[in-house]
């Protein structure tokens, strides 16, 4: 059936006038955003209006109570430059950049060694694949919920591991110390991330042609050198679009944080989104929170424009 | 090929150690609440009950709350992200717009932001039109999330439908809107497949708006729920296991059932665009 409309299509579109044709196209054309536009105008609606709210929020000294009746003030710069004057600011996105590269580096090393095993060809490979996937679906509610109790201080299964084989002497309160709340953090975070990484890694390294392993190989290259000449420099590509989504995906990252630690002991753990959130859901300041929320997405669009241009570039 | 067996041996090692965390929710879920401080820890539960969740979901009128909105706000949320997501993506992908590079900007740009940056407005804006703590501003919340990341993920599987077919289509008198819906759309099920599943998984498990925008009790999924519970559950460990077994399994047996799709779909979603 297929093959008979192709033969019809060709067949039938020499003989319509040009004009009538292309009359046709144009009012095709018009007709097509309606594709687009429900969901355009949806987009619009519901991120870029409400951005633009919060920019403007930032502006004015809204608590809740005075927001809910009405009564904004204007207050022009002064919320942004209190924002970018508090230390608590500048604490909060250096713990940020701290957070997020430290997953990043757990993402991409992990996630290679990973990967170099699952691209073997072994029995079971696939199931197991599949089953490591596990922790990146997972709700983040849930892992958070699931590592807070591997990490309790008294009766964590962490502790009780890590004290048998004498890692540790002692059992640590991790998510209680202002030293180990944040290293803690990142592992849980990681654990969800790396398989996302594996995945596409290993996407990666499957593009990498056997020859040139082969080569190497004929060549004598030992098993380091042809991953540190080889393997890395061929997977710098992926690398550097997993990094980057990693940074993404990381740097906004308020659940499994706020579950584990609400952004503490002290301010350990308080990254950005978590002092967005304080600002306007837990001090009740919606103008403050606004502020805050404004120089938290700074970072994502300056991102969001490198990561469109590269992949514009590939396609 | 000298050593697959070795390597199977090793991979199943690793997976096993990767996935403990997994295996101790459900296994402290099955525990007497007073064996859970148990040292050295029972790595099976003996003696294995129930009770926790008897105690949690089949008696906690809270949790059955919680679980109810999870599933009202997913569905709709679900439904429409894909109603208005797929034509969205079939028209980027099959139709030269002159604002194509804008709005292919806008939904990566929309897919990094943190979910709190988009919470806060919503909150103030929401609280204008009687929308706070209503599930229609939740999946209206919701959908802001996940119809970015349909769209982008559907994108590539648009593009692969054969002109030649739709071209067809409209010779055969279906409008451009017909022969998207009749032709289109059932050669890309894996797609449709893959991106609900992956609305389905973003959205029973999303739990910022649920904390920012759902401020009764009766509204709010299942794992704020979970969250405020937590200091009542403070050190009953094996109610709040049980709870979050329960949310992981309906994501699980998707997981389990769709797989396939899902891994596919991602790994183009990442590395292209």
């Amino acid at each position: 059936m297929t093959t008979t409309r192709v033969a019809a299509a060709t067949k039938t579109s020499p003989g319509k006038p040009p004009r009538a044709g292309r009359k046709r196209k144009r009012s095709r054309s018009l007709g097509t955003y309606l594709f687009i536009l429900p969901a355009a105008l949806f987009v619009v609606a519901t991120t870029v209006y409400p951005l633009l709210y919060n920019v403007n929020l930032g502006f004015y000294d809204a608590p809740i109570q005075k927001f809910l009746r009405g009564t904004v003030e204007w207050v022009g710069l002064s919320q942004y430059q209190e924002a970018l004057g508090d230390p608590k600011t500048w604490v909060s996105l250096g713990t940020s950049l701290v957070y997020t590269l430290a997953t990043i580096a757990l993402m991409l090393t992990v996630g290679t060694a990973f990967a170099i095993l699952f691209t073997k060809t072994f029995p079971g490979n696939k199931l197991l694949r599949s089953l490591l996937f596990l922790p990146y679906i997972l709700p983040s509610v849930v892992a958070a919920n699931v590592w807070r109790w591997m990490l309790d201080g008294t009766s964590g299964l962490v502790n009780y591991l890590l004290t048998t084989v004498r890692i540790i002497p002692e059992p640590v309160f991790w998510l209680g110390s202002p030293t180990f709340a944040l290293p803690a953090v990142i592992l849980a975070t990681a654990w969800t991330m790396v398989p996302f990484a594996m995945l596409l890694i290993i996407a990666g390294l499957q593009n990498i042609p056997r020859a040139t392993y082969e080569a190497a190989e004929l060549d004598g290259a030992g098993r380091w050198s042809t991953f540190w000449r080889i393997t890395v420099p061929l997977l710098r590509p992926v690398l550097s679009v997993v990094a980057l989504l990693g940074f993404i995906y990381t740097f906004k990252t308020f659940d499994t944080i706020f579950i584990m630690t609400r952004g503490g002991p002290g301010d350990a753990t308080t990254v950005l989104p978590i002092l967005a959130y304080n600002e306007a859901f837990v001090n009740f300041d919606l103008g403050s929170g606004a502020t805050v929320n404004t120089l938290l997405l700074v970072i994502p669009m300056v991102l969001a424009i490198i990561y469109f241009r590269s992949t514009r570039k590939e396609g | 090929m000298k050593k697959p067996f070795a390597l199977t041996v090793a991979a199943t090692a690793l997976v096993l150690v990767y996935l403990i965390p997994v295996y101790w929710m459900v296994a402290t879920s099955l525990k007497e609440p007073a064996d859970v401080f148990n040292v050295p820890p029972d790595i099976i539960p003996t003696p294995a009950t129930v009770q926790a969740y008897l105690d949690t979901v089949f008696s906690d009128p809270a949790i059955w709350r919680g679980l109810r909105s999870s599933t009202i706000i997913t569905i709709p949320t679900l439904v429409l992200t894909l109603v208005i997501g797929a034509p969205a993506a079939y028209g980027l992908a099959k139709y030269r717009y002159r604002v194509t590079g804008g709005v292919l900007f806008l939904l990566l740009a929309a897919q990094m932001l943190p979910t709190i940056s988009l919470a806060l407005p919503m909150f103030a804006i929401f609280s204008q039109y009687g929308l706070v703590d209503t599930y229609a501003g939740l999946i209206i919340a919701n959908v802001s999330v996940t119809l970015p990341f349909a769209v982008v993920l559907l994108r590539p599987y648009m593009g692969a439908i054969p002109g030649d077919l739709l071209e067809a289509a409209r010779l055969d008198g279906c409008t451009a809107f017909g022969a998207f819906r009749r032709v289109g759309l059932p050669l890309v099920r894996p797609g449709l497949v893959m991106v609900a599943t992956l609305t389905f998984v973003m959205t029973w498990g999303e739990f910022v708006f649920g904390l920012t925008l759902a401020t009764s009790d009766d509204k709010q999924p299942i794992t704020v729920v979970l969250n405020r519970f937590i200091a009542s559950f403070g050190t009953q460990w094996t109610n709040l296991m049980a709870v979050s077994t329960v949310i992981a399994i309906p994501i699980i047996v998707v997981f389990i059932v769709l797989q396939k799709h899902v891994v596919a779909g991602l790994t183009e979603g990442g590395l292209k665009d």
